[in-house]
């Protein structure tokens, strides 16, 4: 009885030895906030949902601890000129990298995790340089720059962004308000997704993949898809019941054989990839609205 | 099919009695109700709500189309027309009543007034009425909504084509339909927003800028 007693004892101690363990791990963790971190970071990830999900998440975790170290640090930066401003650039660009990297995260069609991104991107750029520009926005100089990488990113070549960048870059020194920022992300991405399309589209229109696609073909083909971005008249149903009467597969099968019956030989006049993929952008960009 | 009612003033019935008005105090059989329309009309229905009244007359003051000077006709359209089978009893005396052009003896057309005789020859009911007279006007065939040309050019009756040696037409609208999408999606997105350029022509010279 006694030894039961004893050991009655040495167990309650042992207990509440653990006991008094597990009260400070659950206390650790709430005290550095892991819970929250972790729930951030599962969010991303599934909103993200990128095939490397380990990547993923030491990209992410690595972006958190810059930001931490930024923070506090860029505030005091008393130091002599030259040094200053190598050091604010590159804080520069890799504010500008992880902006990129969560404009990244999301594509365009998962409208709500876009803009979170894009508010998140556009908070970030506005903070980078800030003793220098105003809180009116982010700088143009960084705002064209981080177009110009979205659309390299987006798989465009430099001669093919050329025309829409000019149409929506900004002068170094404006600053770029919100709405226009989210505009012009917007405006990129949907570039790219065009083009990609356009690529598919020659690809359709061109039936055997060796040999360019007739020039009759792809005019015909541009101007069906012109004529129903032309329908401007009328509330917004009728306009997309109207545009998707000419562009249904009876439609264009029509217009098809219309223009090939017209050329039987088998050599006529073509049009190669590169020509129609400047068209099509001609067609997109037409209707981007000139920043003013 | 009828359309909205046509505005019309419909006047205070006037009773027919023998004798004066005021100091006899017999209930009158007959009353006369006048309604009377802003421009001649082509009727095509009058509807109503019965009161108590047995028998109805209509006649119509119909204008003469062309000849200012000849005087407007009266025509009866309705005579003695039964609305209580029984005038004694309370069938059909709190009825809706439709009458239509096509009942009537003549074509109720360019009608500048029209006059209603009730008449009740029972003594059970003290007082009898006709409410909410509407006039309904002929509608033509031809209204201005029509289908728009688009949707009747849908499905057009045509023999098969030949599509031989041409793209498949449904991978072509699929890739087109998209990139339809991407320009609509980047043109609804598109605010006025602006950043508030004030040159001109990307000039900032000091004479060009003004005031305003």
């Amino acid at each position: 009885m006694a030894e039961k007693r004893r050991s009655g004892v040495g167990a309650a101690v042992a207990d509440s030895g653990k006991a008094g363990k597990a009260e400070s791990d659950e206390e650790l963790l709430a005290q550095a906030g892991v819970g929250l971190l972790l729930r951030d970071a599962l969010l991303k990830l599934v909103e993200a949902r990128s095939e490397d999900p380990i990547g993923f998440l030491a990209e992410h975790f690595s972006n958190l601890v810059s930001e931490a170290e930024s923070g506090p640090g860029g505030g005091a930066g008393a130091e002599d000129g030259p040094k200053q401003e190598e050091q604010s650039s590159a804080e520069e660009q890799q504010q500008l990298s992880r902006a990129l990297w969560h404009l990244s995260l999301a594509h365009h069609s998962q409208r709500s995790a876009f803009n979170n991104n894009i508010r998140v991107a556009y908070d970030l750029l506005t903070l980078c340089g800030s003793s220098r520009s105003g809180s009116g926005g982010v700088q143009g100089r960084l705002y064209t720059e981080m177009l110009q990488c979205l659309c390299s990113e987006g798989g465009l070549s430099g001669t093919t962004a050329a025309p829409l960048l000019r149409r929506i870059r900004c002068h170094d020194y404006e600053a770029v308000p919100y709405e226009l920022f989210r505009q012009g992300v917007l405006t990129c991405a949907a570039f790219a997704d065009y083009i990609r399309k356009s690529q598919c589209l020659y690809a359709a229109v061109a039936s055997r993949p060796e040999r360019p696609a007739e020039r009759a073909l792809c005019r015909a083909v541009l101007g069906t898809l012109e004529e129903a971005l032309d329908t401007s008249h009328g509330a917004d149903s009728a306009r997309f019941l109207e545009a998707s009467a000419k562009i249904s597969p009876a439609k264009l099968a029509r217009a098809m054989a219309e223009v090939h019956v017209t050329s039987k030989l088998q050599e006529g006049p073509t049009m190669d990839a590169r020509e129609f993929e400047d068209a099509a952008a001609a067609l997109f960009i037409a209707r981007v609205r000139v920043v003013s | 099919m009828t359309g909205n009612p046509v505005n019309c003033t419909v006047k205070s019935p006037v009773a027919l009695q023998i004798g004066d008005v005021v100091s006899d105090s017999f209930h009158p059989g007959v009353y006369i109700t006048d309604i009377v329309l802003g421009e001649p009309v082509n009727i095509q229905e009058i509807s109503f709500k019965n009161y108590y009244t047995a028998y109805l007359t209509v006649r119509v003051l119909k204008k003469e189309v062309g000849s200012e000077e000849a005087p407007a006709k009266w025509v009866t359209c309705l005579r003695n027309h039964c609305l209580m089978a029984n005038p004694h009893t309370e069938e059909g005396s709190q009825d809706y009543f439709s009458l239509y052009r096509q009942q009537m003896l003549m074509q109720p057309d360019n009608v500048t007034t029209v006059r209603l005789i009730l008449r009740q020859p029972s003594s059970v009911w003290l007082n009898f009425n006709l409410e909410e007279i509407k006039i309904y006007p002929v509608m033509n065939e031809d209204s201005e909504r029509d289908v728009p040309s688009w949707l009747s050019s849908i499905t057009p009756a045509e023999e098969p084509l030949d599509m031989n040696g041409l793209p498949d037409p449904d991978a072509v609208s699929s890739s087109i339909q998209q990139m339809w999408a991407l320009t609509e999606i980047m043109q609804s997105s598109q605010s006025s927003a602006s950043i508030g350029r004030f040159d001109v022509d990307g000039c900032y010279d000091i004479n060009l800028l003004s005031y305003t």
